[in-house]
């Protein structure tokens, strides 16, 4: 462990650089599905075409991905976290859409009619009532994106932008140094876990009525 | 005042829900629509706040085609009580009542305190102001759905199945409190269901549906039950209705015997003479306050030593009474039959004993109910007669089953 503590400013580096490169593309993801979510929750036609299309993209394996991005963004410079965070977006917008149009679905038909019957416009109706309705089921999928991104992001450390993933090539390299490879695991367990805590405690807060009923995830 | 001209709703299909309806609902009156299911008439409800756009016809909102309004804002001044209550499960009691102040732009504060009058006039605890709507019982919630749409004092209520999710001593009750209710602020009310007896019960008119949007009868609770226009009417209002009819007629028109009455402490002697004269087979002892304690039959008399007075003990109960001010001649009818002597008691306001009812003077009230009706005529519903807005319409709760048997 005195390792760790020695190279201390090095892991806190990688850890930050980690952070963004795992969270940016979940954010992404969540801003590109709820519109989309929404649309196909309001034109169910849309949906299965828009489901069957992010299901492909999370079918194709992220080392290709960077590859057919390299000529576009480049292994060096301004736009190089682009190669890896494109992917890992399409990745959240493949786990969130889902849960976007699950939650909006969810919406008691009854609740729904009320608002309408009591002179909720539609974009009222949605911003009021079906959002906030569908906050639970929609942050569910934001955990799911959030740690698959998290502990994917070290696969970037094949390309060089990985992260604490880099932590793994270099500890290979370095005849095995298995201090180094567990340090790693442990951040990225870590700030797994933590991001996780975040979004519960995020969900937790913007659902006050589900208190004292909460069922399932905790 | 709501009227239909010639509303037809078509569905692309070719389903015709509702087919040329013509229907006043008069202002400050509860219409209620009833039929089986796919009759139409939740469809014509919803017509009214353009949840649904009929194919044809106009609907008239107080003499102004409801199409002049946006939808939004037309809604927002006609209150909706859906079934399931339809809350807003993130939002709290207080909240969810004030949701149309607030759209209306009401500040918060007003918003507020409207809710919490609103919450005071449906009988909920000012304490579940802050709950949320899964804290709550069914009925509690309905009572919010209720407050909800009165929040913003619309002229108009419309209500879908308003009870229909509860069991059935709170729909009962959620019924009472309804009508009373409506006495107290006289709106508009449209409310669909499917239970006969809800719409006997709480409506001022009835509109019955046949299968196909097409209206059967519309008319008031008592010309229903007297005066069904067809066969699916008469099998739809059930095979009791002559029974029920008696509800709305008061039990103050029944000519009730104070010969059969005498007070305790009368001799035996008197007390078989009286018996008689009025050939009553059964005589009610009273007591100095003419209240009642029991039935004396003159065999129980004469098994008495002579010269003894008539006591108060060993007497058949007297059963159930009835208020002759204020409950119905079903309730008399009730009491009578439930009666061992084939009479019941009937009680004025202070609880005394106004006299005795016998079958003889149940059927002459009735055919006197029946003539006066007669010579009303087809002048249109005449709502006025019996109290309303009690729980006594269907007089006190009782046990028995009344009235089975009796022929339809």
């Amino acid at each position: 462990m005195s390792w760790a503590w020695e190279n201390r400013a090095m892991l806190a580096g990688y850890t930050g650089q980690h952070l963004y490169l795992a969270l940016t593309p979940v954010l992404i993801g969540l801003v590109i599905s709820l519109p989309l979510g929404i649309a196909c929750a309001r034109w169910k036609w849309f949906y299965p075409p828009a489901l069957t299309a992010s299901s492909v993209l999370y079918a194709i394996p992220a080392l290709a991905l960077f590859i057919f991005l390299i000529p576009y963004t480049g292994l060096v410079g301004p736009t190089q976290s682009l190669t890896l965070i494109i992917p890992l977006a399409l990745y959240s917008l493949a786990t969130v859409l889902p849960n976007v149009v699950d939650g909006l679905r969810a919406v008691p038909e009854p609740v729904r009619q009320a608002a309408t019957a009591m002179g909720f416009g539609p974009l009222r109706r949605l911003i009021r009532v079906e959002l906030p309705l569908a906050v639970p089921v929609v942050i569910a999928g934001l955990r799911v994106a959030t740690v698959a991104s998290i502990s994917l992001v070290s696969v970037g450390a094949l390309i060089g932008i990985g992260g604490l993933g880099y932590l793994f090539i270099d500890g290979e390299q370095r005849d095995f140094f298995t201090t180094e490879i567990t340090v790693g695991l442990l951040l990225i367990v870590l700030i797994a876990l933590a991001a996780d805590a975040v979004l519960v405690g995020v969900r937790r807060l913007l659902t006050p009525w589900l208190r004292g009923r909460e069922v399932g995830t905790p | 005042m709501i009227t239909f001209e010639r509303v037809t709703k078509r569905y692309p299909g070719g389903t015709v829900a509702v087919d040329a309806l013509d229907l006043e609902v008069p202002a400050g009156k509860t219409m209620v629509l009833v039929g089986p299911s796919g009759c139409g008439k939740t469809t014509s409800l919803r017509m009214i706040n353009r949840m649904v756009e009929p194919t044809s016809g106009r609907i008239m909102l107080d003499g102004r085609d409801i199409r002049q309004a946006k939808p939004a804002v037309l809604r927002r001044g006609i209150g909706y009580v859906i079934q399931q209550s339809g809350l807003f499960p993130h939002r709290t009691i207080e909240d969810n009542i004030a949701t149309v102040p607030l759209l209306a732009g009401w500040t918060k504060a007003k918003a507020r305190a409207r809710a919490h009058d609103l919450m005071e006039l449906v009988g909920l605890e000012p304490g579940l102001a802050r709950r949320y709507p899964h804290q709550l019982s069914g009925g509690q919630q309905q009572r919010v759905g209720v407050a909800r749409a009165l929040a913003a004092d619309p002229p108009v209520l419309l209500m879908d199945e308003p009870f229909s999710a509860v069991d059935p001593i709170v729909r009962a009750s959620l019924q009472d409190e309804l009508i009373k209710l409506q006495a107290e602020l006289h709106k508009t009310v449209v409310l669909v269901t499917h239970d006969i007896e809800e719409a006997i019960k709480v409506g001022d008119l009835v509109a019955i549906f046949h299968p196909g949007g097409r209206l059967a009868q519309v008319d008031s609770p008592e010309r229903l039950l007297g005066a069904p226009v067809d066969s699916y009417v008469e099998n739809f209002l059930g095979f009791d209705r002559g029974i029920r009819r008696l509800s709305f007629l008061p039990a103050a028109g029944l000519t009730l015997d104070d010969d059969a009455v005498i007070e305790v402490g009368m001799p035996v002697a008197d007390a078989l003479r009286a018996c008689k004269q009025s050939g009553a087979p059964w005589l009610l002892v009273i007591d100095s306050q003419r209240l009642p304690l029991g039935w004396v039959s003159p065999a129980d008399l004469e098994m008495l030593p002579a010269g003894a007075r008539v006591g108060g003990e060993a007497l058949t109960p007297y059963g159930h009474t009835f208020s002759v001010s204020t409950d119905s001649l079903r309730a008399a009818l009730d009491a009578t039959v439930l009666s061992r002597t084939g009479r019941a008691v009937g009680i004025d306001a202070d609880g005394r004993v106004a006299g005795v009812t016998s079958y003889d003077s149940l059927r002459a009230a009735i055919h006197a109910a029946d003539e006066a009706a007669a010579e009303a005529g087809q002048g249109g519903p005449a709502r006025d007669g019996p109290a309303r807005g009690g729980p006594a319409r269907d007089g006190p709760a009782r046990g028995g089953p009344a009235g089975q048997g009796a022929p339809g």
